[in-house]
């Protein structure tokens, strides 16, 4: 796999995965701010994407266009069999570390 | 839903603008949709508000930058740098500079000149630039400089008024320590009865401590504590003492004896203090009492510094306005005083200041010194650029190709400025080789050439490489811009695109460097010819055959008895100076019972001095030669007119006092110039005496002049003793006082060599490229009966127009600058004559028409047969 999956990355893969392959820019936004309770710009998150789609871990087709987008078509995104292969990689590793750490990871005393 | 609410246009119009035709659809959509979900959340401005700062992000994203890359390029197109291509870019490069043998020698040659005078610049700046960078306390240490207002002419000084240290010193708070200098410690040292020349300060005890001048000998603590103890340099104590240890030795300096305390390694060159000697200031200290301080003039403070060293952290503002609320109290209306703290950093290089204490470098001269580095290294890189945009059809196919194959434009662009980067770094090693030859001979023309050094260390040769790099991409900027933005089917058509730097530019630029080489070379010859006349100029006296003999001390009346006697010498005569070469000194003279002084140059000379030097009495008499004559005076005719007002005559038998004594006019001799031609001539006066002479004036009367100073030197031996035979001819002598003349010849000499020499490749380069282009229409104007000379004149006529031009601007411009300032500074002036253009403008035509004709020729020559054929 080419190159490493950074944090916000990993974060926009889960949520277009949690769409299936009905996600696009403004619902991953969305749910992004909803869920994470932070505002992110739609010039991040695009880059962010378009570096996901060079490494190859999600694709993406032109949908239909509709009238509150001034007519413009939308970009739907899907996360690719190397995109998976990573996520799982991901949580595997954490959760490794999950177990090792665990016990001093306790919030109360 | 409020259907009336779009999003603000010109946020959509300058996104689609600044994305062309970049695939953006989607996203554009995606900040649309957000408008509309914004707008049922909150009111419609904030919505708008939002929906600009989304635009914005997108537009520096990543995600746009990459799809701008990928609507503009084919599919092969990688923005990512490779190592690959770095070396293809410098193998195509090389491959080219190469293949182009005759460009690459004009480019490589005329930058190597070009630049050859900056790296000229740039040691020596650099060099400045470290002035006084090695004093510890340098941050801390200020100098207070002054300036005057007398009738409302204002004047900036190095130095300042000592009657100012009791008042730093009772007054202020927050100034470690004060140092005052008097710079005039420039006298003849005796030690062993051999004289010496040393220069040096009176310096407080504190200097030491201030300023970093280490000590190789004595306590840095009591070396200047005793009055009579002298502290000196290294090479200052070796040229006394020669080898044997100084410490603790007397010298004797002016009447008093003074014994070396102290040794200092020598400073470094970079100091703008340079003295061989310290001597503790209270040596002068009862000169400047309590009632010289407040009998001195807020005007009259030369050779006086003070510098102070703050303590740390403390306000030198403060401490300025102090001393301008003081001064304030001294000044009058017509006559006032204010002073500045200058930091030690801005002394040297700095504003220019009167009486400055050492080599101070001030900052327009600078700059004007690197006006010139420019004036020759933009022609050089305009050169450059011009011929490459000229050539650029011949690169057409090769950049047409690396587009198609996914070259972008900023590839080709860091290719094409690669390429001129290699070549101005190839010019950098021959333009080295030129700079290591005018070195010295730069050094050579500066007045405080001892306080300077152009050896080159790891700075200068980092900075070296810096500049060639930026020459390089500077350079290469123009010609990289407009070959990379050829378009890809225009440019595999091999049709050249539209020009953006026409004719139009490169002929303006051709005029520009042949009216900047014809200027040079005008202000040389205009020069040479004024040293020239300046030379052979009517003084007013016989300057041949006079040999001026230097006394030395030796008894005026033995050289005369012995000189006398030989065959060649015809007649010796004695002086105090010489004139016209020498300043000589001022007196002040008196009118009989009058209160007014008035300055008059004064000289000592003995009876047979006139009518040796072939000066003209034209009333009055000669000094007769016996004592009596000590009480007289012979004036010229600027005094008695002066004084003598209506009739001149008059003047004979009026009687002036000079230093307490009365003196009897009795000779007027006709004007004649004692100074340089530059100052006018004023009131003269001969005096007699038979002890203040320094000069034999001997008249030789021989041809054989090796064999007549061979006789004279074997007559001195016994007379001189150990001290050897020193003259020289009086019209050699006039020769070395102008020699400042040959240094301006020489610097607009070198420049204007390298000025036409870069206006010559660059003609060299347009000729060529038009010749070539031209070929095919030599050939069809042959076969249909064009004549050689008549082609060679078509293809040569355009560049002879250019040159004309240039002249006619340049021309002007020079005669007007000489005419006009130069000579003003001049009060004899010498005439400007047509000779002088006429020379110049040869040289420049010569060398022009040279370059032209050596291409255009060729090209007429060649047969037709041979052009016409491959088509």
């Amino acid at each position: 796999m080419k190159g490493f999956i950074g944090e916000f990355e990993e974060l926009v893969l889960l949520t277009i995965a949690s769409f299936g392959n009905q996600s696009y820019g403004v619902v991953i936004k969305e749910e992004i701010e909803k869920r994470a309770n932070r505002s992110i710009s739609i010039g991040a998150l695009h880059s962010t994407i378009t570096r996901l789609e060079e490494k190859g871990l999600i694709r993406s087709w032109l949908g239909q266009p509709t009238e509150e987008r001034g007519g413009r078509r939308k970009r739907y995104f899907e996360v690719t069999q190397t995109g998976k292969v990573g996520l799982h990689q991901m949580k595997k590793l954490r959760d490794d570390l999950w177990s090792v750490s665990g016990i001093n990871l306790e919030l109360t005393k | 839903m409020k259907r009336q609410a779009n999003p603000p246009r010109l946020a959509d119009v300058l996104f689609e603008r600044f994305c062309k035709n970049a695939q953006i659809e989607d996203l554009h959509g995606d900040v649309q949709e957000i408008f509309h979900l914004n707008l049922q959340k909150m009111s419609i401005r904030k919505a708008k508000c939002i929906y600009w700062f989304q635009i914005i992000s997108l537009i520096f994203s990543y995600a746009v930058k990459r799809r701008k890359q990928n609507a503009q390029t084919r599919p092969y197109a990688s923005a990512s740098f490779s190592f690959a291509m770095l070396r293809n870019y410098f193998l195509t490069a090389s491959r080219s500079l190469v293949k182009n043998k005759l460009f690459t020698l004009i480019n490589v040659f005329g930058l190597a000149v070009g630049m050859s005078i900056s790296l000229l610049v740039i040691t020596f700046l650099s060099f400045i630039w470290r002035y006084d960078e090695f004093h510890v306390n340098k941050e801390d240490i200020y100098r207070i400089i002054s300036t005057t207002r007398i009738n409302s002419s204002e004047r900036d000084w190095a130095s300042a008024p000592l009657f100012l240290v009791p008042q730093l010193t009772q007054n202020y708070s927050g100034i470690a320590e004060i140092v005052r200098i008097k710079s005039s410690l420039n006298s003849t040292v005796i030690y062993n009865e051999l004289e010496m020349e040393l220069s040096g300060y009176y310096v407080d005890p504190a200097f030491l401590k201030v300023f970093t001048f280490p000590l190789v000998r004595g306590n840095s603590e009591t070396v200047l504590e005793k009055p009579h103890s002298i502290v000196l340099t290294q090479s200052g104590a070796k040229r006394i003492f020669g080898d044997t240890d100084p410490m603790g030795m007397t010298v004797s300096l002016g009447d008093q004896e003074y014994e070396v305390t102290g040794v200092l390694l020598n400073h470094p060159k970079h100091s703008h203090m340079q003295f061989e000697a310290l001597v503790p200031y209270k040596n002068i200290e009862q000169l400047y009492d309590d009632s010289y301080v407040s009998q001195q003039d807020i005007t009259s403070f030369r050779n006086e510094y003070v510098y102070l060293q703050l303590a740390t952290g403390a306000d030198a503002n403060r401490i300025e306005k102090h001393l301008n609320q003081f001064a304030a109290t001294l000044s009058k209306p017509d006559n006032s005083i204010s002073f500045e703290l200058q930091k030690l950093a801005d002394i040297a290089p700095g504003r220019p200041l009167s009486n400055s204490i050492g080599p101070e470098w001030d900052l327009p001269s600078l700059s004007g010194f690197v006006f010139v580095a420019l004036l020759i290294l933009l022609p050089a890189s305009f050169n450059y650029a011009n011929i490459s945009i000229a050539r650029s059809l011949k690169r057409m196919k090769e950049i047409g190709l690396r587009k198609v194959m996914g070259g972008l434009q900023t590839q080709i662009f860091t290719q094409f400025i690669i390429e001129t980067v290699l070549i101005a770094f190839v010019a950098l090693g021959i333009a080295f080789y030129i700079f290591s030859f005018v070195r010295y001979e730069f050094l050579s023309m500066l007045v405080s050439a001892d306080a300077i050094s152009l050896e080159l260390d790891g700075r200068v040769v980092v900075y070296f490489v810096m500049f060639t790099l930026l020459v390089g991409i500077a350079t290469g900027f123009i010609p990289a811009l407009y070959l990379s933005r050829v378009d890809t089917i225009q440019a595999m058509k091999k049709r050249p695109a539209k020009s953006t730097t026409g004719f139009g530019f490169r002929k303006s630029l051709t005029v520009f460097q042949f009216a900047l080489s014809l200027a040079f070379i005008t202000s040389m010859v205009i020069v040479f010819s004024q040293y020239r006349q300046t030379i052979n100029y009517d003084f007013g006296f016989d300057q041949a055959n006079i040999l001026d003999v230097q006394l030395q001390g030796v008894d005026p009346k033995l050289i005369e008895n012995e000189f006398s006697k030989l065959s060649s010498v015809s007649d010796v005569s004695f002086s105090s100076h010489i004139l016209g070469v020498q300043q000589v000194n001022p007196v002040f003279l008196s009118y009989n019972g009058g209160q007014d002084s008035v300055e008059v140059s004064h000289m000592y000379i003995d009876d047979r001095y006139i009518p040796n030097l072939g000066l003209t009495l034209t009333s009055g008499a000669n000094f007769t030669g016996d004592p009596s004559s000590r009480n007289k005076i012979i004036v010229n005719e600027e005094f008695a007119r002066t004084f003598g007002a209506a009739d001149p005559a008059a003047i004979l038998g009026q009687t002036f006092l000079i230093n307490e004594g009365r003196v009897e006019v009795i000779g007027i001799v006709k004007n004649f110039h004692y100074r340089e031609l530059t100052e006018p001539i004023g009131n003269f006066i001969f005096q007699y005496s038979e002890n203040e002479f320094q000069f034999a004036n001997v008249k030789v009367a021989s041809h054989d002049i090796i064999n007549s100073l061979k006789e004279m030197d074997r007559v001195w031996r016994p007379l001189g003793g150990e001290k050897k035979f020193e003259a020289k001819f009086f019209d050699v002598e006039m020769e070395d006082a102008y020699k400042y003349y040959f240094t301006f010849i020489k610097i607009c000499g070198f420049l204007g060599f390298l000025a036409i020499t870069i206006s010559c490749l660059g003609l060299l380069g347009m000729v060529v490229l038009t010749a070539e282009y031209r070929t095919k229409e030599v050939g069809i104007r042959k076969v249909m009966g064009a004549t050689t000379s008549g082609l060679v004149t078509m293809l040569s006529m355009d560049f002879i127009k250019l040159i004309a031009i240039a002249s006619c601007i340049a021309l002007p411009l020079t005669y007007l600058f000489f005419d006009k300032i130069y000579l003003r500074s001049q009060y004899y002036k010498l005439p400007i004559g047509a000779i002088e253009i006429l020379i110049s403008l040869a040289i420049i035509t010569v060398l022009g028409l040279t370059t032209i004709l050596s291409q255009t020729i060729k090209t007429a020559k060649t047969n037709p047969v041979d052009t016409l054929r491959t088509e």
